[in-house]
């Protein structure tokens, strides 16, 4: 399936298979500039487009960190060890967060549908 | 100038290269602002004090309660019910009595947060709690306090230090996280003396490590993860 994904302060906002054209209105600055570190040239426009295999969040995320990580960058949303979500992200499917969504991040994603991918931050003392 | 004493209570960390008496005696002059003194705030405190920070503010309006125990390394049995920055205090004191201690009984908040830090050099943070924390990051950025962030949950950690006009602020970043989700002992231990090490570079003049960087620990994988972070040019706070 083909992505667009735009970095925003602490995520990523992908949508599957976009119609239309997807800008960085209304994001106008990045925090995180490794996000884009497998894809340099998106730094221009702000807006990453890729294809990956499969058609789940679960492929997505995992073709994600296989990109990062040939970029030296460790990014693992889904934990090799776990094989599940790592505690350190959370993700949202047309913003709703996964875990409610019956088949969560093995959802079948279909045209148009948008993921966002968040660093989790840490509250507790 | 440092005494006799203080010469031989040092004496380890004085042989440090590029540390020595001139880096000991700006420590002996700082003034810190410990913010909250749970899981992180004990362990900053205890080894800041022992280092030899000169003034520490503890700022807390707790009471100590058996759940804390299994991280809370100031306080003991004997201590539950008495309010935490008295007891920390105490324990501190003992540890180095050359060191000021002042204890601040008080919930950080917007209204309060701007004289609580008032003449600090660095403000540490050992909170539980976003609002609090915001609040924090808001009278830091105001006064042009470097504020080290600190946060935990389970056997996971973050740490960045905040240095007002020069590297994003808490505010840039939208943060959102879970709370309450429990917490090993070792991991604030693990995080606040991150904390406390990106003090000490901060005040005797070494460049800190996590400026402009976010350090996340995964206690559970072992992996340290340091990515860099730019300011939001859009912050309300900070730009």
């Amino acid at each position: 399936m083909k992505v667009a994904i735009t970095p925003g302060f602490s995520e990523l906002f992908i949508v599957v298979n976009p119609t239309g054209k997807i800008t960085r209105e209304g994001l106008l600055t990045i925090n995180m500039p490794w996000l884009y570190a497998p894809w340099p040239d998106a730094r221009e426009t702000g807006v990453i487009e890729t294809e990956v295999e499969g058609d789940t969040p679960r492929a997505l995320l995992g073709a994600l960190a296989q990109a990062y990580k040939h970029a030296g960058v460790d990014f693992e949303p889904i934990n090799p060890r776990t094989n599940d979500m790592d505690e350190d992200y959370d993700v949202w499917i047309n913003d709703k967060n996964y875990v409610a969504i019956p088949d969560g991040i093995n959802t079948r994603l279909k045209d148009g549908d948008r993921v966002k991918v968040k660093i989790l931050w840490r509250w507790d003392g | 100038m440092l005494d006799k004493d203080e010469l031989v209570r040092y004496n380890r960390q004085l042989r440090i290269p590029n540390f020595g008496e001139t880096a000991q005696e700006k420590l002996k002059a700082a003034r810190v602002v410990i913010a909250g003194v749970g899981g992180l705030g004990c362990a900053s405190a205890t080894y800041l004090t022992a280092a030899g920070v000169g003034h520490i503010a503890i700022v807390d309006f707790d009471v100590v309660e058996l759940s804390n125990l299994n991280r809370q390394v100031l306080y003991w049995e004997e201590d539950i019910g008495e309010e935490k920055v008295l007891v920390a205090r105490k324990k501190l004191s003992k540890l180095n009595p050359t060191v000021e201690i002042m204890p601040v009984r008080a919930e950080i908040r917007e209204e309060n947060a701007s004289s609580i830090i008032s003449g600090a050099d660095v403000v540490v943070d050992g909170l539980d709690k976003l609002e609090a924390r915001l609040a924090l990051n808001r009278a830091c950025v105001e006064q042009k306090i470097p504020y080290v962030y600190g946060g935990v949950s389970r056997l996971r950690g973050m740490v960045t230090t905040i240095i007002p006009g020069v590297t994003p602020c808490l505010a840039c970043f939208n943060p959102e996280g879970p709370r309450g989700l429990g917490v090993l002992g070792v991991t604030p231990a693990l995080i606040a003396n991150l904390q406390a090490l990106e003090t000490i570079k901060l005040i005797t003049g070494q460049k800190p490590s996590l400026a402009g960087k976010l350090l996340l620990f995964n206690g559970d994988d072992l992996k340290f993860r340091i990515y860099d972070i730019g300011k939001n040019e859009g912050c309300q706070v900070c730009s």
